[in-house]
């Protein structure tokens, strides 16, 4: 094997690489960009395997949402198989996972929500007034604008009215919601 | 005539409302589910919690149309924070 593969030097770089193609959804990431600007003096034949070696184990990691523990003896499993990882590759993957592991966890959310998205909400109150034939009557309404979407698509906006009555229904059902979020999140 | 008490423009955090639909609906219904994306294919252990809502809402012609979408706890969370406000102020008026 390439003596440049056995080093870690570029492993960092190389991560980095497979986590904006794997993850991100970066476009263009491709094995010979990968290899020519990480690996120069590598053979394209010697650095697929490489590469697909390395792709392999960070994808085992973030399926797997590994945790500090497993993630070590994961790492020292694949040092002591044949044609693993050396150990100072090992302190790489670990740093990198270290520092990527919170966002590579909510790409993977993200590509596993297909519905659409509240992108933003914003609101006013008014106060209306009706005096043409009637009594002053204030009725306070609220007015609402949902955007909905998910990205790479234009996002609908939906504008809707409450008065203080719906507002109240609304909040009503909001907090049944937060129930259940609390009963979930309890410890078992 | 209408008078508009228009909060965002004193003192609040939120950005001040100018509709890109000018049409407003009237909400008939609000639906909502708490589910557990468990795993994918893409991910074995995936373990998140969000919240699927369904809002039923009328036009001005009294079509009814469903909306759905998803949130993430903290996006629910501010949603709910956002509603109390809402409420807290049309109190007042």
């Amino acid at each position: 094997m390439a003596a440049e593969l056995e080093g870690s030097k570029c492993l960092s770089g190389l991560l980095s690489g497979l986590a904006q193609d794997t993850f991100y959804g970066h476009p263009g990431i491709t094995e010979e960009l990968l290899r020519s600007q990480l690996y120069p003096e590598v053979s394209l034949e010697e650095f697929r395997p490489f590469l697909a070696k390395m792709k392999g184990i960070l994808k085992s990691i973030a399926s797997a949402d590994m945790d500090f523990n497993q993630l070590e003896a994961f790492l020292t499993a694949q040092t002591k198989k044949q044609g693993g990882i050396t150990s100072e590759q090992a302190a790489v993957i670990s740093k990198f996972w270290k520092s990527h592991k919170t966002k590579i966890r909510e790409s993977l959310m993200n590509q596993s929500c297909w519905d659409r998205g509240l992108r933003s909400l914003s609101w006013r109150v008014d106060g209306k007034s009706q005096s043409r034939h009637s009594a002053q009557i204030h009725t306070p309404v609220a007015i609402m604008e949902l955007e909905i979407g998910k990205s790479g698509q234009e996002s609908e906006f939906l504008c809707l009215e409450f008065d203080e009555v719906k507002v109240n229904q609304v909040l009503k059902k909001l907090s049944e919601v937060e129930e259940s979020i609390s009963t979930l999140m309890q410890p078992a | 005539m209408v008078g508009a008490l228009n909060r965002a423009m004193e003192e609040s955090s939120e950005p001040q409302l100018d509709a890109k639909s000018k049409v407003t609906n009237q909400l008939i219904d609000f639906e909502w589910k708490l589910g557990m994306a468990v795993s994918s294919d893409s991910c074995r252990s995936l373990k998140y919690p969000y919240v699927a809502v369904m809002l039923k809402v009328a036009d001005h012609s009294g079509q009814v149309k469903n909306k759905s979408f998803e949130m993430t706890i903290p996006q629910f969370q501010n949603f709910y924070r956002q509603f109390k406000e809402i409420a807290a102020i049309i109190e007042t008026v």
